[in-house]
């Protein structure tokens, strides 16, 4: 077997790449896929250690965060076209009020 | 030979998916960077194949590159027009360098806990009952998962479809019209 650290080190870059994109961009949608990509790679090191490990809990904590991630885009999504429909502009730097 | 090819995958795997990660944050058009993201989670699908989770891999390309990246592409096509950010002015200017500099610094940290933080052993504390590979070598792969789900994780299980209900209640509300 490979050693974990690689496959952590993979994952703390993908981890990295999702959080630079929350920083640097402004279209909301693709800070929802950074997100995902930060999910994604918190999940990898689910699965690695569950492999290393030798126990099921990894990947059950994989697919309750899956569930988590899709529950959490249909919101955000649902919000961001709401967004969308009201002010016909998408830059997060406009949204600095809670009031509709 | 084994061993060869296993580092062989993983690295071609490993720099497919840094790559197509980074696709996702450097796109201009969030359609790109939808694809993107498809893409890095499909080779994310092949780690977990090579680590031998194999329901998880495919739940991951059935749900996540299936159904929640259908939904992005839905909206960003629904938005198109404003949906790529080009014209949007740099507010901060400094914005870019700033976040390029703490993501080095973050990736610097993670990597070097990980060589030089406590000594992780990974000794499995896996006994004769608990152990998954003996459990996959016995009954299979998503059988050994689905007795873990059913038994030990049946509570979260359950609460999981409270979420999913309160998901809906919630996009209904926002999808609503005004």
């Amino acid at each position: 077997m490979l050693p974990l650290s690689w496959y952590l080190i993979v994952s703390a870059i993908l981890f990295t790449i999702g959080v630079s994109g929350v920083l640097i961009r402004r279209n909301p949608l693709v800070i929802f896929m950074s997100i995902e990509l930060m999910l994604n790679a918190v999940n990898l090191s689910f699965i690695a250690f569950s492999r290393y490990l030798d126990s099921v809990d990894g990947q059950m904590f994989v697919f309750l965060v899956l569930t988590v991630a899709a529950a959490e885009v249909v919101v955000g999504l649902a919000l961001i076209v709401f967004i969308f429909r009201t002010r016909r502009d998408i830059d997060v730097d406009d949204m600095n009020v809670l009031r509709g | 030979m084994i061993d060869l090819q296993l580092e062989l995958s993983f690295f071609v795997l490993a720099v497919a998916s840094i790559a197509s990660a980074i696709g996702v944050i450097a796109f201009r058009n969030a359609v790109y960077s939808a694809l993107s993201l498809i893409l890095t989670l499909l080779f994310l699908a092949l780690f977990y194949l090579q680590l031998g989770a194999m329901f998880i891999a495919i739940v991951q390309i059935l749900i996540y590159a299936g159904a929640i990246m259908v939904l992005f592409l839905f909206v960003v096509t629904m938005l198109a027009s404003e949906a790529s950010d080009t014209e949007l002015p740099d507010r901060i200017p400094w914005q870019r360098g700033i976040a390029a500099t703490l993501g080095l610094i973050l990736v610097g940290t993670l990597s070097y806990l990980l060589f030089t933080g406590t000594p992780m052993y990974v000794a499995s504390t896996a006994t004769h009952d608990n152990s998954l590979s003996l459990k996959v070598a016995a009954q299979g792969n998503i059988e050994a998962f689905g007795l873990a789900l059913f038994h030990g994780f049946a509570f979260p299980f359950e609460v999981t479809s409270l979420l999913i209900v309160v998901a809906i209640l919630g996009a209904l509300v926002f999808g609503r019209r005004a």
